[in-house]
């Protein structure tokens, strides 16, 4: 138990998906504009990517591994990835179609989230168990998120302050991403995750 | 124009009057804000390609009705909102309550018989109650009305979702 919640708190803060690994930056930027749509965004994620792991965990064990696919390893978890956006975006708008109205808009752009591969490709690396590698990618996912409405909440505040033009925009956003990074570098020693 | 912060805007066409119910279709946003390779992006909307999976297609299945008090006509851009709870809401029914029931469901069998099979089973069977779960809590929320948007104005030539007017 002890080792699961390190290894949570590893993934979510120390080894941060956004501002550690470098991962997800298009979303990063492109949803953070207020933070109930940069929650939307991270908590749809953390669906997408803690059930694509599931999967590719699955796929990884029974699949690559026996037969010696581990070649094919990117093009399939890309599949499984593509599969699992579908099939949430199916069941949403099955389960709830005021929903799927709602929140169906942020599904297809997590498709081309380098932040879910990465996970999946990370997982492989770690050699974990199905219930520690769909923990971790939870953890990794829940870091995702954190930083997305950190950062959200930055612009929003952002947007009321007397930026100089030159810095107005993008601009401002890198320098104060580029800080919330080195804030970030202070989780590090908590835990090697 | 000052905009609510406390409601979550969005920019939609109104594609057919049926009554007094207007049908409408949201606009496509991206995650990048597009770029110059927009025309050959699946993410961006100038491909115009039509049929399964394509952008077209997407938006064409989250066409939506509304009350058209305001008498709308089609080919008109109105601002719809919704309220940003109802948002944080909804994405906690959708994706937080069947994840929490399919990691709960999971974590236990590992507890139990630590097994990677077994941890597997109990983990789609947690993800699926939680998905039915989802279904009820979602039920009540869009009975009481809080998921459902609302028109907000007519959408000025050019305006966009972030604001701007061309």
């Amino acid at each position: 138990m002890k080792d699961f919640a390190l290894m949570m708190i590893g993934a979510a803060l120390v080894n941060n998906v956004i501002l550690a690994r470098f991962l997800g930056l298009c979303s990063f930027m492109g949803v953070t504009t207020r933070i109930d749509t940069a929650a939307g965004m991270g908590l749809a994620t953390t669906f997408v990517i803690t059930v694509s792991s599931m999967a590719d965990w699955a796929v990884q064990h029974y699949l690559l591994d026996p037969y010696g696919l581990g070649f094919l390893r990117t093009v399939t978890f890309i599949l499984v990835i593509a599969s699992a956006v579908q099939f949430t975006e199916m069941t949403i708008k099955k389960v709830s179609p005021s929903l799927f109205q709602m929140l169906g808009i942020y599904l297809p752009l997590i498709t081309t989230n380098c932040a879910v591969l990465g996970v999946a490709l990370l997982l492989v690396e770690g050699h974990m168990s199905f219930v520690g590698s769909t923990l971790f990618a939870f953890a990794s996912s829940l870091g995702y998120s954190l930083v997305m409405v950190i950062f959200a909440g930055l612009r929003e505040r952002l947007a009321l302050a007397q930026v100089p033009r030159l810095f107005a925009g993008p601009p401002i956003g890198f320098i104060v991403a580029s800080l919330l990074a080195m804030a970030f570098m202070g989780f590090s020693g908590i835990s090697t995750g | 124009m000052s905009r609510d912060i406390h409601t979550v805007e969005g920019i939609a066409r109104v594609v057919g009057v049926d009554g007094a119910t207007a049908w409408l279709e949201p606009e496509q946003t991206t995650s990048c804000g597009s770029c110059a390779s927009a025309a050959s992006c699946g993410s961006g909307s100038g491909s115009g390609a039509t049929g399964i999976g394509t952008v077209a297609n997407r938006i064409a299945a989250r066409r939506f009705a509304l009350d058209n008090a305001a008498g709308l006509a089609v080919g008109e851009r109105v601002v719809i909102g919704v309220d940003h709870r109802a948002l944080i809401k909804g994405a906690l029914t959708a994706y937080g309550l069947p994840l929490l029931l399919a990691l709960g469901a999971g974590g236990s069998a590992e507890a139990a018989w630590g097994n990677d099979l077994a941890s597997m089973a109990a983990m789609a069977a947690g993800l699926l109650l939680g998905l039915l779960a989802a279904r009820t809590v979602a039920g009540r929320l869009g009975a009481r009305g809080e998921l459902e948007p609302r028109f907000l104005r007519r959408a000025r030539p050019g305006e966009t979702c972030s604001g701007s007017v061309a």
